[in-house]
């Protein structure tokens, strides 16, 4: 048996060891955010956070993941209480087909994690690994920058200037 | 009350026949007794006026949209067509994907389909009047209702004002049920437009953001199995002999059966199943496909330009004589590969047959071939078969060839569960269907002047149309039977070698220029391989070929690029003036040292567009810093999803200009998945701004005409940065 945290809850399982984290969570949690699109750890799509850090699942087998806390797109942000990334996608209307976008979503979450004001190079670096068919990328930078701490802080003055 | 209650049948008829730019008897055409009923959710109280709007009791406007969703932002753009004139917002709507019925057909295609980039100019008129319409007998409900004459009231966002007043729509259904409408409401004029042309939102992507979109990979039914295809490694070869009892025993594994297109496993899993293919055993009966390469493929297609005995398309003037005649004559051969979609989503469908009942859940291009199609491989009647649409994780054309339905369907009648099919990425990648690959010749000739005179101008390759008859006409025409359908495939073979062009293998190739002695022919050389819909479909090679050759031609008379355009689009206004604007742009530019500007114009569904890349060659790498394309698309009812597609199309074209391509080796493909066949990544994407002309006309198609340009305007580009002139894509340097 297989122990590990999910969104925030203790979880166990059963599974095969060698069955990837992707599969687990999609079929026997039946969290469906996180996409399976290459299965072989190329396109991101499957991307979630192990202990924080952004890690292709369909590539990691489930026994990896053992007494780790994994956080899905479905653990970043709900509907009615979006991650500021979510509403970022939202305002920026990034998505095209969606498909990606899980992927994309947790990968930008992983890097503003680590490096609140990434510059343009550095999110290139970060979002590589992330493949999007409809062609989202600038829209995907232009709504991580707007979430990056410059850009929130600039927000903040020019809110600020505008009432004195 | 005293007029007569009109059906919703003749409800739409008064809404499609009005507004000129409808193609009118082709929506409603079907009469109503044999019209089945809406599939619609059915809500107590709820008042459904017409196939695409329902009002509920507690004031929620539904929106059911006949169109696939696949990233086009088409659901957006079809609820504001219908917000705008039923006066509410499309972010408020509940809206839902239609079911499988003849008043959800496109009206440019005749059956329910998306493709094309029509959705929007097809249903531009149709939906604006439904909404209307539907406005219309609200108003007139409330009026009755409230004793209150129609002139004195007016809407605000789904809500009627009587003065201080504000009254739900839904307060008003049991009346406007009872109403007719005798006549077709007035369209409002542009200027008043609340939500056409207007910046907003997508109405999908707090879902998509979310990951609450559902895809068809996300159903999830009780007792849901899952299968995987062990498939050929050449195309379209059929199972000789199967080894499997090393399968069988595996974990979760249920069943493994030979289906038409390899041998399904099916687990309780998809990774047992995937795991459990990979332990089948199959040896193939490969035909005449695996003694081909690549090399084959160009070698004869060149064969076949060298013999010129193709098909002759159109033909005006004398070309011979044009071309002795002129002054400048040049001649140049482009290569195109073949090419596979790869959208992010793997091909998949969910089936679940219950003795004489199915129902199905994918994302597909063509809803209208899913009840025939389970109902001829099920053997059940078509109207047993309930169809789900889920959004679809892109479709480039690929989710109108309907083999992995047909797949889906096969399993879970033999296998007697109901089974989701999943595609591996290496059957996406491998098994087609795929974009065809082309040879093109272009002999252009000019007169002292610059104008072109002659265009002579010749395709090898294989042809879309008899795959797409082969799979789709069964679903459109069950009565045909499998082998009447093969045979007319066949036919369409025969027709198009030997009589007259396939239009999707020649489309752009010549269209676009003003030259009065014009050539076109066609050499059909067809290896046998599964061939489909590309994003932009013929005009995803031919622009590469026209854009490159009218480069060279203007090199060739000495005349700069966009006064060579200029000079030879006079009979073709629109384009003329993007070219104008977007050479107005070029000429402003100023690229850093070592950057070059490329410059590239096409029309192609209807739309025109120009885009000018700034390239830079370094180590012999390609780097596209910036693309600027300026458009003229008529209305944009959602500018920025306007500007979204363009970038697409910009991003997928470039993706297949810089690596898209597959090789055969003895029928095989070799590439497999995203390492060998590389998508461009967002450090290689390049910088992208959208120019969108307002000309105030209806809306023309946005989905794919962003992509034909660019393979030319960079190829252009490569060519000022480097002086080699690359006519074989993907673009590779010496």
């Amino acid at each position: 048996m297989i122990q590990f945290i999910l969104n925030g809850q203790a979880v166990q399982t059963e599974v095969d060891p060698n069955t990837p984290l992707l599969w687990v969570v999609r079929d026997h949690f039946k969290l469906k955010g996180s996409k399976f699109g290459c299965g072989a750890g190329l396109c991101g799509a499957c991307t979630m956070h192990v202990n924080g850090a952004a890690l292709k699942t369909c590539v990691t087998p489930i026994a990896a993941a053992a007494n780790k806390s994994i956080t899905t797109i479905e653990g970043l942000g709900t509907p009615e209480d979006l991650h500021p990334l979510q509403a970022a996608w939202h305002e920026h209307a990034v998505p095209q087909c969606g498909y990606c976008q899980s992927g994309q979503i947790m990968a930008a979450a992983a890097l503003l994690d680590a490096n609140p004001n990434p510059s343009s190079d550095e999110i290139d670096a970060a979002m590589a690994g992330n493949i999007c068919r409809c062609g989202c990328y600038p829209r995907i930078k232009r709504a991580i920058q707007s979430v990056s701490e410059n850009a929130l802080a600039y927000d903040a003055m020019s809110q600020t200037e505008g009432r004195a | 009350m005293n007029t007569v209650n009109v059906s919703r049948r003749s409800f739409l008829q008064a809404s499609a026949v009005a507004g000129g730019g409808l193609v009118v008897g082709v929506a409603f055409t079907g009469c109503s007794s044999t019209s089945e009923p809406l599939p619609v959710a059915s809500t107590e109280g709820a008042w459904t006026p017409n196939a695409f709007i329902q009002v509920l009791p507690d004031n929620t406007i539904r929106f059911y949209t006949a169109r696939s969703e696949m990233g086009q932002g088409v659901t957006t753009g079809l609820a504001t067509l219908v917000g705008e004139e039923l006066d509410v917002n499309p972010f408020d709507m509940d809206i839902c994907f239609a079911g499988v019925h003849e008043d959800y057909a496109n009206p440019l295609f005749g059956m329910q389909g998306t493709g094309g980039s029509t959705s929007i100019r097809a249903h531009y008129t149709q939906l604006r009047q439904a909404g209307a319409n539907t406005r219309a007998l609200i108003l007139e409900a409330a009026a009755r209702d409230l004793g209150l004459a129609t002139s004195s009231l007016t809407t605000d966002n789904g809500y009627v004002l009587a003065g201080e007043a504000r009254h739900p729509y839904s307060d008003f259904i049991a009346m406007a049920q009872s109403l007719t409408i005798e006549a077709n409401a007035p369209l409002k004029a542009a200027a008043d437009f609340q939500f056409i042309g207007r910046e907003s939102r997508r109405v999908d992507a707090i879902a998509k953001a979310t990951g609450t979109a559902q895809f068809g990979i996300d159903i999830d039914i009780p007792d849901l199995h899952y299968a995987v295809v062990v498939r050929a490694p050449v195309a379209g070869t059929k199972v000789r002999s199967v080894e499997a009892s090393a399968a069988r025993g595996m974990p979760g594994v249920t069943n493994v059966l030979e289906i038409g297109n390899g041998v399904a496993v099916v687990a309780e899993s998809f990774w047992q199943a995937k795991q459990a293919a990979a332990q089948v055993q199959v040896d193939w009966n490969t035909g005449a496909l695996g003694q081909f390469d690549t090399d084959t493929l160009r070698a004869d297609y060149t064969a076949a330009l060298d013999a010129g005995d193709g098909v002759e398309g159109p033909d005006e003037g004398n070309v011979e004589e044009a071309l002795s005649a002129a002054s400048t004559v040049h001649e140049a051969e482009y290569w195109a590969p073949l090419l596979a979609h790869a959208p992010m989503e793997p091909m998949n469908a969910t089936v679940r047959i219950d003795g004489e009942r199915a129902e199905v859940w994918t994302g597909i291009q063509f809803p209208f071939a899913v009840p025939a199609i389970v109902s001829r491989v099920a053997g059940i009647p078509a109207e047993n078969v309930q169809f789900h649409q889920t959004y679809l994780g892109g479709g480039f054309g690929r989710r109108g060839a309907v083999n992995y339905l047909i797949e889906a369907a096969e399993i879970a009648v033999y296998s007697a569960k109901p089974v989701q099919l999943v595609w591996t990425r290496e059957d996406d990648i491998q098994q087609g269907p795929f974009r065809p690959a082309s040879l093109m010749r272009i002999k252009a000739g000019a007169d002292a002047d610059g104008n072109l005179t002659a265009w002579d101008a010749a395709r090898a390759g294989g042809n879309i149309s008899p795959d797409s008859l082969r799979t789709l006409l069964p679903a459109a025409f069950p009565w045909m039977g499998d082998i009447v359908a093969e045979g007319v495939a066949q036919l369409s073979e025969i027709y198009f070698k030997k009589f007259a062009t396939d239009n999707s293998s020649t489309e752009g190739l010549f269209e676009d220029y003003d030259h009065a002695n014009t050539r076109v022919t066609h050499m059909t050389v067809d290896h046998g391989l599964p061939l489909t819909f590309w994003r932009s479909v013929g005009h995803s090679y031919t622009a590469f070929a026209k854009e490159s050759m009218i480069d060279e031609m203007a090199e060739a008379a000495d005349i700069d690029e966009i006064a060579f355009r200029l000079q030879n689009t006079q009979n073709s206004p629109r384009l003329n003036n993007v070219i104008r604007v977007a050479g107005e742009q070029m000429a402003k530019m100023n690229p850093p040292e070592g950057h070059h500007l490329g410059f590239a114009a096409h029309n192609s569904f209807l739309t025109d567009v120009a885009e000018i890349a700034e390239v830079s060659v370094k180590n012999g790498k390609i780097q596209v810093h910036k693309v600027t394309c300026v458009l003229d698309c008529g209305q944009a009812v959602n500018p920025d999803i306007v500007r979204a597609q363009v970038e697409g199309g910009v991003v997928y074209g470039l993706t297949a200009a810089l690596y898209g391509g597959l090789n055969l080796e003895r029928g095989t493909i070799k590439e497999s998945n995203f390492h060998d066949y590389p998508m461009l990544r967002m450090n290689e994407s390049p910088e992208i701004e959208v120019i969108i002309i307002d000309s105030g006309t209806e809306p023309t198609g946005v989905g794919e005409p962003g992509l034909p340009p660019i393979a030319p305007a960079v190829a252009n580009a490569v060519y000022k940065a480097t002086g080699q002139r690359l006519r074989s894509l993907p673009l590779q340097l010496a």
